[in-house]
């Protein structure tokens, strides 16, 4: 799995938003607000990884048991999924 | 050819309908400042607004052209954003109101004068734009005032911004700051530009943490107004 190219995520004033540019604003148009481990997620999905180096990456990085871990990587994948956002 | 100054900037515009030059009358110049650009208005500018907006006329769409090609300087060169909102200035500071179509900013706005008598200045009630220089952040009045047809060619220092939404009960809190933002980029234009969007971005960054924001719940009544302007001019958290 891969973020779409034109995609980006910024933090503005403490807040990670993902906005589209270029030829990607034809297919979204909105904004995507995320959390910090929402931020930490799409960073790596930036680069391409799959849904277990997510979760590996997300217990690696935040004490938090493994079953909330999965739950958090599925629901980010499905936010950004929906949006059809993803290669 | 018409030459105007509009939030400081001085640009000359080659205009295909009337409609325009009798909505920019109050800004036309003709002083010493050369004009940074030029804008040579075609059809193919009137049909991409035309594609947005298909209910206006072209004459109207041709404005509207206008003022995008005037924000899009703004934003590349002076740091200038539009702000859909209404904008009030009292005491020589200025008091932006934001929300969805049709909420009530431009009727709270109206609260404001009728209470405030000639204190109160309608900057812009539609569509002022933003400038962030030297460290602070003002709103310019723009031609492109809104139905009720307000504005005054001024300037004025930001002091909050509030955004609106429909209450029986009148409350006014700190607004929180994520809720700000979407609510900025929603009442903005949104450049497809990578560099474009980082440099909005940017300025929105700096206004979200250096203006007060306020969330204000309301219905139409005095009180409400009186509510909103003694929380906000004495800048209370």
């Amino acid at each position: 799995m891969k973020i779409k190219q034109g995609f980006i995520l910024r933090e503005v004033a403490g807040n990670y938003i993902v906005v589209a540019v270029g030829s990607a604003v034809k297919e979204f148009n909105g904004v995507i607000n995320l959390n910090e481990t929402g931020a930490f997620l799409w960073k790596r999905l930036q680069d391409g990884a799959e849904e277990e180096d997510l979760v590996q990456a997300l217990l690696n990085e935040y004490d938090v048991e493994e079953e909330l871990a999965r739950k958090d990587v599925r629901s980010f994948i499905d936010k950004i999924q929906g949006a059809k956002l993803l290669n | 050819m018409h030459r105007y100054k509009i939030a400081d900037v001085v640009f000359d515009a080659k205009l295909i309908y009337k409609y325009t030059p009798a909505l920019c009358k109050n800004y036309e110049y003709s002083g010493e400042e050369q004009p940074v650009f030029t804008a040579i208005m075609t059809q193919d500018d009137i049909a991409y607004e035309k594609a947005l907006a298909p209910e206006f006329p072209e004459a109207y769409l041709e404005s509207l052209a206008l003022f995008r090609k005037l924000c899009d300087y703004t934003l590349s060169e002076v740091d200038g954003i539009i702000f859909h909102s209404s904008a009030i200035m009292v005491d020589n500071e200025a008091y932006l109101f934001t929300a969805p179509s049709g909420t009530g900013k431009s009727t709270h706005a109206r609260l404001w004068r009728e209470m405030l008598g000639d204190r109160a200045v309608m900057i812009n009630d539609d569509k002022p734009i933003i400038r962030y220089i030297d460290g602070d952040f003002y709103v310019y009045g723009t031609p492109w005032n809104g139905k009720h047809r307000l504005d005054t060619n001024a300037r004025a220092k930001i002091k909050a911004i509030c955004k609106i939404y429909q209450a029986k009960e009148n409350t006014i809190t700190k607004a929180d700051s994520t809720e700000m933002l979407l609510t900025i980029l929603n009442q903005t234009i949104r450049p497809t530009e990578l560099d474009k969007m980082d440099k909005l971005l940017n300025i929105i960054d700096k206004m979200l943490t250096s203006v007060k924001l306020y969330s204000l719940g309301c219905n139409i009544s005095r009180e409400a107004a009186e509510l909103s302007y003694n929380v906000m001019s004495k800048g209370e958290e």
